[in-house]
Protein backbone atom coordinates (compact mmCIF):
# COMPACT_ATOMS: atom_id res chain seq x y z
CA UNK A 1 0.00 0.00 0.00
CA UNK A 2 1.26 3.15 -0.92
CA UNK A 3 0.65 6.50 1.57
CA UNK A 4 -1.49 8.22 -0.17
CA UNK A 5 -3.97 4.73 -0.83
CA UNK A 6 -3.03 4.46 3.12
CA UNK A 7 -4.11 8.54 3.97
CA UNK A 8 -7.17 7.79 1.59
CA UNK A 9 -7.88 4.87 3.90
CA UNK A 10 -7.40 6.50 6.95
CA UNK A 11 -9.77 9.57 6.02
CA UNK A 12 -12.31 6.70 5.90
CA UNK A 13 -11.49 5.68 9.21
CA UNK A 14 -9.02 2.94 8.74
CA UNK A 15 -6.73 2.58 11.41
CA UNK A 16 -5.07 -0.30 10.22
CA UNK A 17 -4.23 1.74 7.05
CA UNK A 18 -2.61 4.52 9.50
CA UNK A 19 -0.48 1.34 11.18
CA UNK A 20 0.95 1.03 8.10
CA UNK A 21 2.36 5.12 8.03
CA UNK A 22 3.45 4.35 11.69
CA UNK A 23 5.21 1.63 11.30
CA UNK A 24 6.78 2.34 7.63
CA UNK A 25 7.96 5.53 9.46
CA UNK A 26 8.10 5.25 13.20
CA UNK A 27 12.26 4.30 12.59
CA UNK A 28 13.21 7.36 10.81
CA UNK A 29 10.82 9.72 13.16
CA UNK A 30 12.58 8.02 16.34
CA UNK A 31 15.96 9.06 15.19
CA UNK A 32 14.49 12.20 14.67
CA UNK A 33 13.57 13.19 17.31
CA UNK A 34 16.14 11.74 19.35
CA UNK A 35 18.47 13.76 17.50
CA UNK A 36 16.40 17.18 18.32
CA UNK A 37 15.97 15.71 22.27
CA UNK A 38 18.69 14.06 23.09
CA UNK A 39 17.63 11.00 24.91
CA UNK A 40 15.27 8.03 24.04
CA UNK A 41 12.32 8.50 26.54
CA UNK A 42 11.29 11.75 25.81
CA UNK A 43 11.70 11.21 21.67
CA UNK A 44 9.55 8.20 22.27
CA UNK A 45 6.69 10.50 23.59
CA UNK A 46 6.80 12.84 21.14
CA UNK A 47 6.92 10.54 18.77
CA UNK A 48 3.81 9.11 19.74
CA UNK A 49 2.23 12.55 20.17
CA UNK A 50 3.33 13.60 16.46
CA UNK A 51 1.46 10.75 15.23
CA UNK A 52 -2.00 11.50 17.33
CA UNK A 53 -1.88 14.79 15.88
CA UNK A 54 -0.66 13.62 12.24
CA UNK A 55 -3.99 11.42 12.65
CA UNK A 56 -6.15 13.59 13.40
CA UNK A 57 -5.02 16.48 10.76
CA UNK A 58 -4.99 13.90 7.83
CA UNK A 59 -7.21 15.97 6.01
CA UNK A 60 -4.99 18.58 5.47
CA UNK A 61 -2.33 16.54 4.13
CA UNK A 62 -1.50 17.55 0.68
CA UNK A 63 -1.63 13.83 -1.82
CA UNK A 64 0.67 15.42 -3.93
CA UNK A 65 3.79 15.65 -2.01
CA UNK A 66 5.17 13.21 0.10
CA UNK A 67 4.29 12.26 3.86
CA UNK A 68 7.11 11.96 5.50
CA UNK A 69 8.53 15.90 5.16
CA UNK A 70 4.81 16.86 6.00
CA UNK A 71 4.86 14.69 8.87
CA UNK A 72 8.18 15.65 10.31
CA UNK A 73 7.35 19.86 10.71
CA UNK A 74 4.29 18.13 13.08
CA UNK A 75 6.93 15.83 14.87
CA UNK A 76 9.54 18.89 15.03
CA UNK A 77 7.02 21.10 16.53
CA UNK A 78 6.43 18.56 19.15
CA UNK A 79 9.69 17.86 20.16
CA UNK A 80 10.76 21.70 20.48
CA UNK A 81 7.36 21.90 22.49
CA UNK A 82 8.32 18.65 24.45
CA UNK A 83 11.99 20.25 24.82
CA UNK A 84 10.32 23.70 26.27
CA UNK A 85 7.69 22.75 28.49
CA UNK A 86 9.14 19.62 30.37
CA UNK A 87 11.92 20.07 33.00
CA UNK A 88 14.81 19.23 31.16
CA UNK A 89 15.75 15.32 31.05
CA UNK A 90 19.33 14.46 31.24
CA UNK A 91 21.04 13.54 28.03
CA UNK A 92 21.53 10.64 27.08
CA UNK A 93 25.16 9.70 29.44
CA UNK A 94 25.35 5.96 29.32
CA UNK A 95 27.90 4.25 26.81
CA UNK A 96 25.17 3.30 24.91
CA UNK A 97 25.13 5.87 21.64
CA UNK A 98 21.85 6.87 20.82
CA UNK A 99 22.01 9.21 17.49
CA UNK A 100 25.14 7.55 15.80
CA UNK A 101 26.03 4.43 14.39
CA UNK A 102 28.68 2.46 14.70
CA UNK A 103 31.27 3.90 12.54
CA UNK A 104 33.58 2.25 10.30
CA UNK A 105 35.93 5.03 9.40
CA UNK A 106 36.97 6.12 13.24
CA UNK A 107 37.98 4.23 16.57
CA UNK A 108 34.72 3.60 18.36
CA UNK A 109 36.15 5.71 21.71
CA UNK A 110 35.77 8.74 19.26
CA UNK A 111 32.49 8.09 17.76
CA UNK A 112 31.42 8.05 21.64
CA UNK A 113 33.07 11.47 21.40
CA UNK A 114 31.35 12.97 18.72
CA UNK A 115 28.12 11.58 19.62
CA UNK A 116 28.79 13.43 23.12
CA UNK A 117 30.19 16.64 21.77
CA UNK A 118 26.65 16.45 19.19
CA UNK A 119 24.59 15.95 22.84
CA UNK A 120 26.31 19.05 24.24
CA UNK A 121 24.82 21.06 21.59
CA UNK A 122 22.06 23.22 21.40
CA UNK A 123 18.60 21.15 19.66
CA UNK A 124 18.73 23.27 16.90
CA UNK A 125 22.30 22.60 15.82
CA UNK A 126 22.16 18.90 16.67
CA UNK A 127 18.55 18.78 14.24
CA UNK A 128 20.47 20.94 11.48
CA UNK A 129 23.65 18.51 11.36
CA UNK A 130 22.41 15.72 11.20
CA UNK A 131 19.50 16.29 8.62
CA UNK A 132 22.44 17.85 6.46
CA UNK A 133 25.43 15.09 7.14
CA UNK A 134 23.49 11.85 8.31
CA UNK A 135 20.61 12.40 6.12
CA UNK A 136 22.44 13.95 3.68
CA UNK A 137 19.92 16.79 3.14
CA UNK A 138 20.89 19.58 0.28
CA UNK A 139 20.33 23.13 1.54
CA UNK A 140 17.16 23.24 -0.20
CA UNK A 141 15.45 20.23 1.06
CA UNK A 142 16.89 22.27 4.42
CA UNK A 143 15.04 24.76 4.06
CA UNK A 144 11.64 23.21 3.36
CA UNK A 145 12.19 20.98 6.32
CA UNK A 146 12.57 23.71 8.83
CA UNK A 147 10.62 26.46 6.59
CA UNK A 148 13.29 28.83 6.80
CA UNK A 149 15.26 30.27 3.74
CA UNK A 150 18.35 28.80 2.44
CA UNK A 151 20.62 31.71 3.43
CA UNK A 152 19.64 30.85 6.80
CA UNK A 153 20.28 27.22 6.68
CA UNK A 154 23.64 28.74 4.77
CA UNK A 155 24.20 30.66 8.37
CA UNK A 156 22.99 28.38 11.12
CA UNK A 157 24.72 25.28 9.42
CA UNK A 158 28.06 27.35 9.49
CA UNK A 159 27.41 28.33 12.98
CA UNK A 160 26.59 24.86 14.48
CA UNK A 161 29.31 23.00 12.89
CA UNK A 162 31.92 26.11 14.34
CA UNK A 163 30.33 25.19 17.53
CA UNK A 164 30.59 21.18 17.42
CA UNK A 165 34.27 21.95 16.25
CA UNK A 166 34.94 24.24 19.42
CA UNK A 167 33.05 21.10 21.60
CA UNK A 168 35.48 18.38 19.83
CA UNK A 169 38.60 20.40 20.44
CA UNK A 170 37.87 20.81 23.58
CA UNK A 171 36.84 17.04 24.14
CA UNK A 172 40.46 16.66 22.80
CA UNK A 173 39.09 14.64 19.98
CA UNK A 174 41.42 13.32 17.54
CA UNK A 175 39.41 11.51 15.14
CA UNK A 176 39.62 14.53 12.33
CA UNK A 177 42.39 15.92 11.25
CA UNK A 178 42.10 19.23 10.67
CA UNK A 179 45.00 20.65 12.39
CA UNK B 1 27.41 44.10 -2.81
CA UNK B 2 28.16 41.45 -0.17
CA UNK B 3 31.66 42.25 2.19
CA UNK B 4 34.36 40.39 1.70
CA UNK B 5 35.65 39.35 5.52
CA UNK B 6 36.61 36.51 7.04
CA UNK B 7 33.72 35.10 8.30
CA UNK B 8 31.39 35.36 5.32
CA UNK B 9 34.45 33.70 2.99
CA UNK B 10 34.53 30.67 5.39
CA UNK B 11 30.82 30.53 5.35
CA UNK B 12 30.66 30.30 1.65
CA UNK B 13 33.55 28.46 1.23
CA UNK B 14 31.99 25.58 3.13
CA UNK B 15 28.10 26.37 1.15
CA UNK B 16 29.80 26.08 -1.66
CA UNK B 17 31.55 22.51 -1.12
CA UNK B 18 27.63 21.47 0.18
CA UNK B 19 26.34 22.34 -3.35
CA UNK B 20 24.80 25.53 -2.23
CA UNK B 21 25.52 28.89 -4.51
CA UNK B 22 26.59 31.36 -1.52
CA UNK B 23 27.24 35.19 -1.81
CA UNK B 24 30.53 35.19 -2.60
CA UNK B 25 32.19 34.25 -6.10
CA UNK B 26 34.87 31.18 -5.95
CA UNK B 27 37.30 34.10 -7.20
CA UNK B 28 36.70 36.33 -4.04
CA UNK B 29 36.74 33.12 -1.87
CA UNK B 30 40.18 32.14 -3.50
CA UNK B 31 41.97 35.76 -3.41
CA UNK B 32 40.98 36.17 0.19
CA UNK B 33 42.27 32.52 1.20
CA UNK B 34 45.50 32.98 -0.13
CA UNK B 35 46.43 35.98 1.89
CA UNK B 36 44.54 34.87 4.92
CA UNK B 37 46.01 31.98 7.11
CA UNK B 38 43.45 32.20 9.90
CA UNK B 39 40.95 31.43 7.13
CA UNK B 40 43.09 28.42 5.50
CA UNK B 41 43.08 26.80 9.15
CA UNK B 42 39.58 27.40 9.66
CA UNK B 43 38.45 26.01 6.32
CA UNK B 44 40.90 23.47 6.83
CA UNK B 45 39.29 22.53 10.42
CA UNK B 46 35.29 22.86 9.22
CA UNK B 47 36.22 20.71 5.80
CA UNK B 48 37.54 18.24 8.10
CA UNK B 49 34.50 18.26 10.31
CA UNK B 50 32.43 17.96 7.65
CA UNK B 51 33.80 14.34 6.25
CA UNK B 52 33.73 13.21 9.47
CA UNK B 53 30.19 13.43 9.65
CA UNK B 54 29.52 12.89 6.14
CA UNK B 55 31.56 9.58 7.18
CA UNK B 56 28.52 8.79 9.89
CA UNK B 57 25.15 6.89 10.06
CA UNK B 58 22.27 7.39 12.36
CA UNK B 59 21.28 4.06 13.95
CA UNK B 60 18.67 2.21 13.27
CA UNK B 61 16.17 2.02 15.05
CA UNK B 62 13.91 -0.84 16.22
CA UNK B 63 11.22 0.83 18.70
CA UNK B 64 7.66 0.07 17.55
CA UNK B 65 5.19 2.76 19.03
CA UNK B 66 2.29 0.76 17.65
CA UNK B 67 0.77 -0.51 20.83
CA UNK B 68 1.23 2.09 22.86
CA UNK B 69 -0.29 4.40 20.07
CA UNK B 70 -3.12 2.14 19.06
CA UNK B 71 -5.26 2.57 22.42
CA UNK B 72 -4.76 6.66 22.18
CA UNK B 73 -5.71 6.93 18.73
CA UNK B 74 -9.24 9.42 18.47
CA UNK B 75 -11.75 8.04 16.50
CA UNK B 76 -12.02 9.12 13.71
CA UNK B 77 -15.02 12.02 12.98
CA UNK B 78 -18.50 10.52 11.68
CA UNK B 79 -18.90 11.72 8.15
CA UNK B 80 -21.87 13.55 8.49
CA UNK B 81 -24.53 12.18 6.96
CA UNK B 82 -26.79 13.44 3.81
CA UNK B 83 -30.11 13.61 5.71
CA UNK B 84 -28.37 15.67 8.77
CA UNK B 85 -27.02 18.21 5.97
CA UNK B 86 -29.96 18.04 4.44
CA UNK B 87 -32.66 18.35 7.14
CA UNK B 88 -31.94 21.55 8.97
CA UNK B 89 -31.94 22.85 4.95
CA UNK B 90 -35.43 21.74 4.44
CA UNK B 91 -36.04 23.45 7.85
CA UNK B 92 -34.78 26.97 6.94
CA UNK B 93 -36.46 26.65 3.54
CA UNK B 94 -39.58 26.67 5.33
CA UNK B 95 -39.28 29.08 7.92
CA UNK B 96 -38.22 32.19 4.93
CA UNK B 97 -40.66 30.94 3.17
CA UNK B 98 -43.29 31.48 6.37
CA UNK B 99 -41.28 34.56 7.20
CA UNK B 100 -42.05 35.94 3.27
CA UNK B 101 -45.65 34.79 3.36
CA UNK B 102 -46.31 36.66 6.42
CA UNK B 103 -44.30 39.61 4.99
CA UNK B 104 -46.69 39.86 2.49
CA UNK B 105 -50.05 40.34 4.54
CA UNK B 106 -50.91 43.47 3.42
CA UNK B 107 -51.00 47.03 5.57
CA UNK B 108 -48.88 45.14 8.38
CA UNK B 109 -45.39 47.19 9.69
CA UNK B 110 -42.87 45.19 11.46
CA UNK B 111 -40.43 47.25 11.68
CA UNK B 112 -36.82 47.14 11.29
CA UNK B 113 -35.76 44.31 13.63
CA UNK B 114 -38.15 42.56 11.30
CA UNK B 115 -35.90 42.52 8.27
CA UNK B 116 -32.90 40.53 10.45
CA UNK B 117 -35.41 37.81 11.41
CA UNK B 118 -34.08 36.02 7.85
CA UNK B 119 -30.54 36.38 8.87
CA UNK B 120 -31.32 34.92 12.31
CA UNK B 121 -32.67 32.33 10.63
CA UNK B 122 -29.57 31.25 8.60
CA UNK B 123 -26.90 31.96 11.12
CA UNK B 124 -29.08 29.47 13.72
CA UNK B 125 -28.76 26.92 10.48
CA UNK B 126 -24.57 27.27 10.05
CA UNK B 127 -24.23 27.06 13.48
CA UNK B 128 -26.21 24.11 13.88
CA UNK B 129 -23.85 22.46 11.35
CA UNK B 130 -20.81 23.71 12.72
CA UNK B 131 -19.68 25.51 9.21
CA UNK B 132 -18.46 28.89 8.37
CA UNK B 133 -20.46 30.31 6.19
CA UNK B 134 -17.45 32.28 4.89
CA UNK B 135 -14.82 29.78 4.45
CA UNK B 136 -13.94 28.86 0.91
CA UNK B 137 -13.72 25.26 0.50
CA UNK B 138 -10.10 24.95 -1.35
CA UNK B 139 -10.59 20.85 -1.09
CA UNK B 140 -13.26 19.77 -3.34
CA UNK B 141 -12.96 16.09 -3.48
CA UNK B 142 -14.57 13.80 -6.55
CA UNK B 143 -14.73 10.18 -5.57
CA UNK B 144 -12.43 10.42 -2.74
CA UNK B 145 -9.75 12.24 -4.69
CA UNK B 146 -8.17 15.27 -3.94
CA UNK B 147 -8.93 17.92 -7.11
CA UNK B 148 -6.64 20.59 -7.36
Amino acid sequence: MDDQTAIEKCRAGNKEAFRHLVEHYQAEAIGHAIAILGNREDAMDAVQEAFIDCFQALDRVDLTRRFYPWFYVILRNRCYKLGSGRKKREMSTSNEMEILAPSATIQPEDTMLLERAMLELPAEDRELITLRHLDGLSYQELAERLEVPQGTIMSRLHHARKRLRDKLTRLSFTGFSGD
Amino acid sequence: MTRVDCESVCRSTMATEDGYVSELSADQIESHLAGCADCRTEVRQLRALANLLDGQKRRQRTESVWEHLEQHLPDPLPTPSASRVGYPFVILGLLLLGYRLIEMIPDRHFGILFKLVPILFVMAAFSYLRENPFKINSELTLEGRVTK
